[in-house]
């Protein structure tokens, strides 16, 4: 349990990119008369509505000299118009019915996640600010669900280590229901033809295999004997990164130099592919979420009327996502303690109130994918620096034209648990 | 739904042929309640209607690359063989593809894509990402990342014909609650 203390869960924020230097846009402002601000305010709300700008304050007040001074932003500034006086045509009746002298002046482009960020959005014009409701956020994580994350984040590494093939550690995903706290589905990369874990059973029982792909010497930088153990012990995550090749989402175009002309020894399974570019650990695991599924829902014309009854239940009652999940649970639950048949309310809608575990920041492939398939929460340990879509490269949560968002947390795990957990071929599945 | 064009002369575009594209497919998935993605249908590269219900993620273009590498496979191409074959072949779709759809194509290293219209909640060739020129955004020589050429507007108002009837209509696999699916009868 110490190892967990060490453990730390940082919530990748859906907002663009924080930083205390404030990132601006430029629009038109002039001073008005105090008295006539009631009306100019009105109608400019809606001749120029600043739907983009909600947070920032229309109107500036500023006291020189015992008097006060009001100044308002008329409209957004074209920022391809090098012509300062430059004026939407739209408002020039406007400006010279009231005789106003537009100037450039920029203001705060995002709302402001933090005091000390709105201070600095306040210097160069007003903007307001409220405090974070995200009900996401790791504050609101109990000691329990840290258990419960730290525990799948554990499951997830350890695969890693499972489908130790051609001396490569793949990506690992562990899609996770937390109500039930079971695992709905696990996947790992198989974008590699020498992969040898397509059965649904990998998970377990993996040592075997582990032990039965592990490497031909040579192709390991440290090897110094044939012993495998030796190998496999001198492996560390510093002294040899390249050992992350084969990780699909860290390198997704590499699919096309691996080795060649194998697979054909490869005894071909139920699977329809020996190899596939696009089988990254997470779209794996969904379609293996997918799978069950279908197997646990043969009769896919779920139950009108019943399903229809819920949602109006679940529309009328909160907008809020987690209430109305929290509403639904609690029907759900009662639903089974009353033993009744009716299974198809459980049948879930795609991965919605699912979490996903993976080892490494997902590639954008994979972060759509699972926005498609609406994944609740997703947790990852390593930032994939090459193209992660979660925070290093891109940010597809903070995408606001996406029709769902999920929330970000990266875990962080101290890089000698990551080796352990992925070395360490003794049962250690115990833990937490 | 969508179609892949083994790239053959130099002609780039569409060519008479690739008139023929249109709504049979696209009307095809209409009738099973499927979001209508449309078809250019060359190689007879041509998968069945996957339910997105079960897996949303099982878009046209996935599908349509899992049917070529399925194919590719079974007649023993390897990586190499299949990378050389990707990379001089054109997608042909209805409309932009997604976010995760674009960087699928990057990975695969397709040549060029053709699209009707633009996606401007998840498009991934330029709407929200600009995935198909995914080399500026990386730094340079980082990784051997691929962008391909991108052509939007091809066709575009048949495609939002197809898709308009096919949200008239309503879709039965969208969450609950929804709008009603109403029978559409003009889409015969």
């Amino acid at each position: 349990m110490l190892e967990a203390m060490k453990w730390e869960i940082i919530h990748i924020h859906n907002e663009p990119d924080s930083s205390l230097e404030v990132h601006t846009v430029e629009v038109l402002v002039s001073n008005i008369e105090p008295k006539l601000a009631n009306s100019i305010v009105r109608q400019l709300n809606q001749l120029c509505p600043l739907d983009n700008l909600r947070h920032v304050k229309r109107v500036q007040r500023r006291t020189s000299q015992g008097k006060v001074e009001l100044s308002v932003i008329l409209c957004l500034a074209d920022e391809h118009e090098k012509d300062t006086e430059a004026v939407p045509i739209g408002i020039q009746p406007f400006i010279r019915a009231y005789n106003l002298c537009p100037i450039r002046t920029k203001v705060a482009k995002y709302p402001a996640r933090s005091k000390e960020e709105w201070e600095e959005q306040c210097k160069i014009w007003p903007t307001s600010f409220h405090p974070s409701t995200n009900c996401d956020g790791v504050a609101t994580l109990s000691d329990e669900d840290m258990k419960m994350i730290f525990h799948y984040m554990k499951v997830a590494i350890q695969q890693t280590k499972l489908c130790y093939s051609g001396a490569k550690v793949l990506n690992a995903a562990v899609i996770v229901d937390p109500v039930s706290r079971k695992v709905i589905a696990s996947a790992n990369d198989q974008t590699h033809p020498l992969l040898t874990t397509s059965e649904p059973s990998a998970r377990y029982g993996c040592i075997d295999r582990c032990v039965a792909t592990t490497v031909p010497p040579e192709s390991h930088p440290n090897t110094a004997g044939s012993n495998q153990d030796t190998t496999l012990q001198k492996f560390s995550l510093r002294r040899c990164s390249d050992i992350f090749a084969g990780v699909s989402c860290l390198n997704p175009w590499d699919w096309a130099a691996q080795e060649l002309g194998k697979q054909n020894s490869l005894v071909k399974r139920e699977n329809k592919f020996t190899w596939h570019p696009l089988r990254h650990a997470a779209l794996v695991a969904i379609e293996n979420a997918a799978e069950r599924d279908r197997k646990l829902f043969p009769n896919s014309d779920v139950s009108e009327s019943k399903s229809e009854a819920l949602d109006v239940l679940l529309h009328t009652t909160d907008k809020c996502p987690s209430k109305r999940q929290k509403i639904e649970e609690q029907i759900i639950d009662k639903e089974v303690s009353d033993n009744l048949k009716h299974t198809e309310i459980m049948r879930p809608y795609l991965c919605t109130g699912f979490d996903i575990y993976l080892v490494w920041e997902p590639c954008p492939m994979c972060a759509m994918a699972l926005v498609h398939q609406r994944i609740r929460r997703i947790f990852y340990a390593l930032p994939n620096p090459n193209i992660g879509a979660l925070g290093s490269v891109y940010k597809l949560q903070a995408e606001k034209s996406l029709n769902h968002h999920y929330s970000v947390f990266r875990i962080s795990v101290p890089e000698q648990d990551i080796e352990e957990l992925i070395l360490n071929t003794s049962d250690n599945t115990s833990q937490c | 739904m969508y179609g892949f064009k083994r790239f053959k002369d130099e002609s780039g575009g569409l060519t008479d042929n690739g008139r023929e594209w249109n709504a049979d497919k696209a009307r095809l998935a209409l009738e099973k309640l499927e979001v209508p993605v449309g078809l250019f249908n060359w190689m007879n590269v041509d998968a069945g209607v996957f339910p997105l219900y079960i897996q949303a993620t099982r878009h046209a273009e996935m599908e349509a690359i899992d049917t070529l590498l399925e194919e590719w496979q079974k007649i023993g191409f390897n990586q190499l063989e299949v990378a050389n074959r990707l990379s001089e072949c054109d997608l042909y779709v209805t409309c932009e593809p997604c976010i995760m759809c674009a960087t699928a194509l990057s990975i695969l290293g397709i040549r060029k894509v053709f699209y009707g219209c633009a996606n401007d909640k998840f498009g991934g060739c330029g709407s929200i990402l600009s995935l198909h020129e995914i080399t500026k955004k990386l730094p340079r020589g980082a990784l051997p990342a691929k962008g391909f050429e991108c052509k939007g507007g091809v066709m575009a108002d048949e495609a939002v014909a197809l898709f308009r009837c096919f949200y008239e209509q309503g879709n039965p696999n969208a969450p609950k609650p929804h709008r009603p699916v109403r029978i559409c009868p003009s889409t015969g």
